[in-house]
């Protein structure tokens, strides 16, 4: 019982673990491996419940990878079937299931059942099927290389591409399968078959179908020669046209016959011309054709091809290139001569300069120059050809016409002539009325008005335009000037020089005209007209350099110098100036003309410290100079001279109203200057010398100082040492007020006043002195020679003179000595005889007499200058 | 019903022969014939043959020089050998005898290059040669097939099988080496004389003929 319940269970769980796997629908159609299905067609499954499912039509459920699909799509067959129909798209590469869900809380088992489907296209034609044979040494390769164009459509699906060769009337066939989606396939036919029909086909294979590219031909068609072998091409002497090129057969000719190409160009051109060598002329199968009607001296590149004959092949590879040069031709063209006038002073520089004739047809050796002056031959050179000497210049007086004729040369001969005529300077001719340029596509395009017709016999033939860089090039090896001809009716050219950018040139358009003369024509130019003109212009290379000239209160005058045309590179259309306070960095700025050098700065502040630079500018760029710095002034132009001259004004003023108060105001001036000085002659002193008879009548008033140098070694006062017994004479004093020499014995009364109070503070001029004189009595038992020494005493207040009172003043005073007296009272002669031929004297220097006082006579050597009416000597 | 029927098996009939008839033609090896013009077939049969003997004379050179073998030797009599003369009355016949004959070449050309790719393994130029040779012999009697066709378009061709050779295969290297040169000699006999024959038929003007007849 136990056991068989056990087994009751097991059956029960058997029953339920093949019940959750067991599987009651199932999809037609079906397949072990993929369905593969065509894109955009529509596909139909049917779901079919097997037997003893549960489930109904109406349990069925499609689902396309995880999405279901719509109801819509369904269509229920019968109780047991329902079929979906869907149309496929590139994208349902999927599962396609069909279930049958488990209802929850059911026993009923789940089924599903699915099929892979996967979509796609069927293959299309391929398309261009072609195949080639490649020569192989002397034999047709075997291997036929084919190619197509599969078509843009990815098929998505697995397709084979095949290649298949035949021969027709042969049965065998060779096959050659080609990698997926191949473009190419190698099919190897074991031996090439010559001179056979071939077929060849492709063919494209996937589940959705196939399709098939064919070629039927013969064998020739599929055949790629090799190149002509050993190509030559020679040159011949006497056919400076043509070259003769020579090859070789790549191919035996019972293989294939072959027809032949060859293409030639300039070795300076990149253009080919490409000649079929004629079939007949390969019929007898020769190996050489000759080149014709090329250009003599010229390099010519030259290649070969082949060709089954009658096209029945492919087209072989070019062959290498061979490079030969054909012979020379005596010059077809004549050089080209143009000249280049510098008038001098009394004369003209003409400079011949010419080109190499464009149809030189050989290496030019040299050149033949003859040159006319008025009609009559004056000289012809033989000039060798080389670039350094390719001009010629002369010497053409103004009143002088000269006419050229220039012949080239080269081996094989002799070019025509270029002629070109040089009038006198007064019969030039008239040149074109206006021209301008203009840049189009880097170059230079000049454009100019026609000249209007000319009298007979001038005929205008031609137009010359010349461009000459400026400044010119040192370089010997260049021609001063370069030119380039253009018919009559043109009135616009594009200048094919290769000019430099930012380098200037003259452009000039020379009208040539030409007249016959005999049988020779004759050209001469027309008057050129010029104008400068950039290809390309550029920021200058430097800045101008600027100086400041003048720098005032409020302005400065800034100079610089115009950029060398080197370094331009353009048309300076303005300069600007850019100045600015010290470092302070605001700047301001003038903007002035091209042509402008120099400028002003105004509403400078005075006294400042200044930087300024000028910036050139072209219409490329500008390009600022160096920095300069300047500092205004303090004063403005006149000022300083305003006040010179104000100051000296006042001065002037100031110095004559001083003047007129002193001579108004003389007398009081006079009083405080000189006050009342007592007179001795006035003194009430009780005895006088009767020698010495005082004249009352004498003025007080006039009192001078004089003051004498003394050229003497000796002064008065050394002289008197010795000799006077009395040293304290007060009519000599020490000048010390002045300061200068020390002291004097003669002063100034007011001085000597002064002196008084210096040299004995004791005495004032208020202090009572009692003047003394001393009469005849002699100086330490020296006696007088003539008058009796006498002493009287005086009640005068006057004080005493310095070397009176200082003694030791009278040593010093050796340079300057003065004395006072009342000039004019003076009786000359009562002192001459006493200055002469004394030992001893106080004589007035020789300036006594230029002097306004010197009317005294040199006193005697014997005595001190005897002053009668006051002071007297002792 | 039964008259429908028996039309579906009336025109059941006629498809069939039809088909049949594709059939046939598309494998009968005369049908590249027509697609060229006797004189183009003509040139090419001509060329092709002309390339051929001239292939067989170098080849035969190299034989010669690789086997280091005397001319004597080559020109011997050898019974089981194909002969190299053409035989016929007209051009026709004689064109079938170039063709007969080179049906005739083919296995003697085969077993010659199988013993010498057994002789002198592997880079031997003579059997790579003949390699080659054989398929253009083979070529030739097609060309010359086609030519037959034209010169004589309702006398059926026979066709010679590629029967084995006769020749024993217990032969020493001698008689390998003499039966190839043999072989090769009488080859390029054949072939010139081939040469020979399609000359005259161009002379002949053949194809103007056949192209009036056809016309």
């Amino acid at each position: 019982m136990g056991s068989s319940h056990h087994l009751l269970v097991f059956l029960m769980f058997l029953h339920y673990a093949v019940g959750f796997t067991y599987n009651c629908v199932k999809i037609l159609p079906d397949s072990s491996s993929s369905i593969v299905v065509e894109v955009g067609k529509n596909f139909t499954a049917t779901c079919h419940l097997l037997e003893g499912c549960a489930y109904t039509s109406d349990d069925i459920e499609w689902r396309l990878g995880n999405l279901s699909i719509a109801k819509q799509s369904y269509h229920r067959i019968n109780e047991t079937a329902v079929s979906v129909t869907i149309n496929i798209s590139s994208d349902m590469s999927d599962w396609l299931k069909c279930t049958a869900p488990k209802e929850s809380l059911s026993y009923k088992p789940r089924s599903i059942y699915g099929i892979l489907l996967r979509a796609g296209y069927p293959p299309l034609k391929p398309k261009n099927l072609s195949c080639i044979a490649v020569q192989e040494d002397k034999d047709i390769s075997p291997n036929l290389n084919c190619s197509w164009d599969p078509g843009s459509r990815n098929p998505q699906i697995d397709t084979t591409y095949t290649v298949y060769a035949n021969v027709p009337g042969t049965v065998l066939t060779h096959k050659a399968d080609c990698k997926h989606l191949a473009r190419f396939c190698v099919v190897n036919l074991e031996t090439f078959p010559i001179h056979m029909v071939l077929k060849v086909w492709v063919e494209v294979k996937n589940a959705l179908g196939s399709e098939r590219s064919e070629l039927q031909s013969d064998s020739s068609y599929f055949v790629k020669p090799n190149p002509p072998l050993n190509v030559q091409v020679l040159t011949e002497d006497k056919f400076p046209t043509s070259l003769m090129v020579t090859w070789k057969h790549p191919i035996d000719r019972t293989i294939l016959k072959l027809s032949y190409a060859i293409r030639y160009r300039k070795a300076t051109s990149d253009v080919w011309i490409e000649v079929r060598v004629p079939e007949s002329f390969t019929r007898g199968y020769i190996e050489s054709f000759r080149l014709q009607s090329l250009e003599p001296y010229t390099q010519y590149v030259v290649q070969m091809r082949c060709i089954g004959e009658s096209n029945s092949s492919y087209w072989s590879n070019w062959s290498p290139s061979v490079t030969e040069r054909t012979t020379e031709a005596k010059p077809a063209s004549a050089p080209d001569l143009w000249r280049i006038i510098r008038p001098t002073s009394n004369s003209r520089n003409v400079t011949f300069i010419w080109k190499a004739p464009v149809k030189a047809n050989g290496k030019i050796r040299f050149y033949n120059l003859s040159i006319n002056q008025n009609n009559e031959k004056f000289e012809s050179h033989n000039i060798i050809a080389d670039n350094l000497s390719q001009m010629y210049s002369m010497e053409l007086p103004a009143g002088k016409m000269a006419s050229i004729e220039i012949t080239a040369y080269n081996s094989a001969g002799e070019s025509p002539k270029a002629t070109l005529s040089i009038p006198r300077s007064d019969k030039e001719l008239p040149g074109v009325e206006d021209m301008s340029w203009s840049v189009r596509d880097e170059k230079l395009q000049v454009k100019w008005t026609a000249v209007l017709p000319l009298p007979h016999p001038l005929k205008l033939s031609e137009y010359l335009l010349e461009w000459v860089k400026i400044p010119q090039s040192v370089h010997q090896k260049e021609l001063p000037a370069g030119w380039q001809r253009v018919p009559k009716n043109v009135t616009v050219t594009t200048l094919n020089a290769g000019l430099e950018k930012f380098k200037r040139y003259n452009i000039s358009v020379y009208p040539i005209y030409k007249y016959q003369s005999g049988h020779v024509w004759h050209f001469q130019p027309g008057r050129p007209v010029t104008r400068p003109a950039y290809v390309q212009q550029g920021p200058p290379k430097e800045g101008p350099t600027v100086t400041v000239t003048k720098s005032k209160k409020n302005s400065a005058e800034l100079t610089w110098e115009e950029i060398p045309l080197d370094s331009q590179q353009g048309f300076i259309i303005h300069y600007t100036i850019f100045y600015a306070i010290g470092n302070t960095k605001q700047w301001k700025s003038e903007t002035v003309g091209p042509n402008v050098h120099s400028y002003v700065l105004t509403d400078l502040a005075s006294e400042t410290d200044y930087v300024v630079y000028v910036m050139a500018s072209t219409e490329a760029g500008s390009v600022k100079g160096t920095d300069c710095t300047f500092k205004t002034m303090k004063y403005g132009d006149g000022e300083v001279e305003v006040i010179v001259v104000v100051v000296c004004l006042s001065f002037l003023f100031l110095t004559v109203f001083i003047i007129m108060i002193c001579l108004r105001k003389r007398e009081v001036i006079k009083k405080l200057l000189w006050p009342q000085v007592p007179d001795p002659s006035d003194s009430s002193i009780a005895h006088w010398s009767p020698d010495f008879p005082i004249k009352a009548d004498l003025p007080k008033e006039d009192v001078s100082v004089v003051e004498v140098d003394v050229f003497d070694g000796k002064s008065l006062c050394e002289e008197d040492k010795g000799v006077l017994p009395l040293k304290k004479d007060k009519y000599l004093s020490e000048e010390h007020s002045s300061g200068i020499g020390g002291s004097s014995c003669m002063s100034s009364p007011r001085h000597s006043v002064s002196d008084s109070d210096e040299g004995d503070s004791g005495q004032t001029t208020s202090s009572t002195v009692q003047y003394s004189t001393v009469l005849g009595s002699g100086y330490k038992g020296q006696t007088p020679s003539h008058q009796p020494p006498a002493f009287a005493r005086s009640e005068s207040t006057q004080p005493l003179l310095d070397c009176e009172e200082h003694p030791d003043h009278l040593n010093e005073s050796q340079s300057r000595s003065s004395y006072f007296r009342r000039g004019r009272e003076l009786e000359p002669g009562v002192l001459a005889p006493e200055c002469d031929g004394g030992s001893l004297t106080f004589c007035p220097v020789q300036e006594e007499e230029a002097s306004p006082i010197a009317e005294e006579p040199p006193a005697s050597a014997l005595c001190y200058m005897p002053q009668k009416s006051g002071y007297r000597p002792q | 019903m039964v008259c429908l029927s028996q039309r579906s098996q009336a025109k059941f009939r006629m498809i069939l022969a039809i088909l049949i008839l594709i059939a046939v033609e598309l494998v009968h090896p005369t049908v590249s014939c027509k697609n060229e013009t006797c004189s183009q077939l003509l040139r090419h049969s001509l060329r092709l043959t002309r390339l051929m003997s001239k292939r067989t004379t170098e080849l035969l050179e190299t034989y010669k020089t690789s086997q280091d073998f005397a001319d004597l030797i080559c020109d011997m009599q050898m019974d089981n050998v194909p002969v190299s003369t053409v035989s016929g009355q007209t051009i026709s016949q004689r064109i079938l005898s170039v063709y007969t004959h080179l049906k005739e070449f083919l296995p003697h050309m085969k077993t010659v290059m199988e013993q010498q790719k057994d002789l002198n393994p592997p880079t031997n130029p003579v059997a790579e040669g003949l390699n080659r040779m054989i398929t253009h012999v083979r070529h030739i009697a097609v060309r010359v097939n086609c030519i037959l066709e034209i010169l004589q378009p309702n006398i059926p061709i026979p066709e010679p099988a590629e029967s084995p050779t006769g020749i024993p295969h217990a032969q020493n290297i001698f008689q390998q080496k003499a039966y190839g040169c043999i072989v090769l000699t009488r080859l390029q006999e054949l072939l010139s004389q081939a040469v020979q024959e399609q000359k005259s038929l161009k002379k002949g003007k053949m194809c103007r003929k056949s192209t009036k007849n056809g016309s």
